[in-house]
C-alpha cells in the first residue's frame, strides 16, 4: 500500500516543485521589466517595498490565469503609463532614444574621418606663397657658402 | 558632405541625447511628477467591503461626483490630509457628493485605530491581499486621491495630501 502512495509522490513532488519554480523564474523575468513606482532606479523584482510586492503578487496571479508576459505587462502599462516599463517600446518617437547613440557614433566618425582627411591632405598640398626675390637672393647666397 | 553640416548635426544630436538623459534622470524617474495615465478615462469599477461590514460598489454612485482617497495608517501624509477629508465628507456628502476611503497595504488593526483616532466616517475599506483596486488605479504610494465626476470618468488625481481647496474646486462646480 506504501510503496504506490510513495512512487506517486515521487511522481508528483518534482512535478510540482518544478513547476512552481518556473512560475517564479516568469514572475521574476516580467518583474525586471517592469520600475518600481515607489522607489527611484529599481525594478520591481529588486524592490522590497510594499507596492513592489503588491505587483509581483499580481504578477503571479495572472499568470495562474494563463495572462502572456505581453498581456501582464499591457496590464501595467494601461494604469500607470509607458513609464512602467524599463525599457521603452520600440516604435513612434521611442526610435529616437534607441538608436540616436549609433547616429551620434556613426556622425562622430563621419566627422573624425573628414578631419583626418582634411589634415592629411594639408600635409601633402605646398599652397605656401611663393619666396619673393629677397628670399630667393639669401637663399642663394647661402648655398654659396655652404658650397666649397 | 560639408565638414559644417557634420558638425552641426552632431551638435544636434549630442544636445538631444543630453536632453533626453536630463529628462530621464531629473523628471521621467519620478512617479511624482507624471500625469497618470487615467486621467480622462472611466474609473474602474471595484467592490468593497467597508470595515462595517457594507458591501459596495462604485458604479453604484453614478450620477454622483465622487471622491476615492486612498490611505494608510503608516503614511504621513495621510495623517495630514484626513482631518480634511472628513471636514470635505462632513460638508459635501448631505449635497450630494461621496467619499470613499481604501485602505492600501495596510494591517486591519491599525487601519481601525487610525479611523477612531482621526475620526473618519465616510466610506472606508481595506482593499484585499493583492492590492487589486490600488493596483487597477495605477497607484505609486499613498496617500493618492482620484476625483470621479457623474459620468464615472477620472477627471483629476492628487499626489500627496490632498488640500481643501482641490476637493472645493471638484465638487463645489457639480454639486447643487
Amino acid at each position: 500500500m506504501k510503496t504506490p502512495v510513495l512512487f506517486a509522490l515521487l511522481l508528483i513532488l518534482p512535478a510540482a516543485l518544478f513547476g512552481e519554480e518556473t512560475l517564479d523564474q516568469r514572475v521574476r523575468e516580467i518583474a525586471h521589466q517592469l520600475r518600481c513606482p515607489t522607489c527611484q532606479a529599481m525594478s520591481v523584482k529588486e524592490s522590497e517595498a510594499g507596492l513592489a510586492t503588491n505587483m509581483k503578487m499580481k504578477i503571479r496571479e495572472m499568470l495562474r490565469e494563463g495572462k502572456s508576459e505581453k498581456e501582464i505587462l499591457a496590464f501595467f502599462v494601461q494604469r500607470y503609463g509607458e513609464w512602467i516599463l524599463r525599457s521603452p517600446k520600440k516604435e513612434g518617437i521611442n526610435l529616437l532614444l534607441w538608436f540616436s547613440p549609433g547616429i551620434l557614433i556613426a556622425l562622430a566618425a563621419l566627422g573624425l574621418f573628414f578631419r583626418l582627411k582634411g589634415k592629411n591632405a594639408h600635409t601633402h598640398t605646398t599652397d605656401l606663397p611663393p619666396l619673393s626675390a629677397q628670399e630667393k637672393a639669401e637663399i642663394n647666397q647661402a648655398l654659396k657658402e655652404i658650397e666649397p | 558632405m560639408n565638414r559644417k553640416v557634420i558638425a552641426l548635426l552632431l551638435g544636434g544630436f549630442s544636445l538631444l541625447l543630453l536632453a533626453t538623459f536630463f529628462y530621464g534622470l531629473f523628471y521621467a524617474s519620478d512617479p511624482q511628477s507624471i500625469p497618470s495615465a487615467l486621467i480622462g478615462k472611466e474609473a474602474k469599477n471595484f467592490t468593497l467591503t467597508t470595515f462595517e461590514g457594507q458591501t459596495i460598489e462604485l458604479k453604484q454612485f453614478r450620477g454622483k461626483p465622487v471622491v476615492l482617497n486612498f490611505w494608510a495608517s503608516w503614511c504621513v501624509a495621510c495623517k495630514a490630509e484626513a482631518h480634511i477629508m472628513e471636514a470635505a465628507h462632513q460638508k459635501y456628502t448631505p449635497r450630494g457628493a461621496v467619499f470613499i476611503g481604501i485602505a492600501f497595504n495596510d494591517k486591519r488593526e491599525d487601519s481601525l485605530a487610525f479611523i477612531r483616532r482621526y475620526g473618519k466616517t465616510y466610506l472606508l475599506g481595506p482593499d484585499n491581499e493583492v492590492g487589486d483596486i490600488s493596483l487597477n488605479y495605477g497607484i505609486t504610494a499613498a496617500p493618492e486621491t482620484f476625483f470621479i465626476d457623474e459620468q464615472g470618468i477620472i477627471v483629476h488625481k492628487v499626489l500627496g495630501a490632498v488640500t481643501p481647496e482641490v476637493i472645493r474646486d471638484f465638487l463645489e462646480e457639480r454639486l447643487p
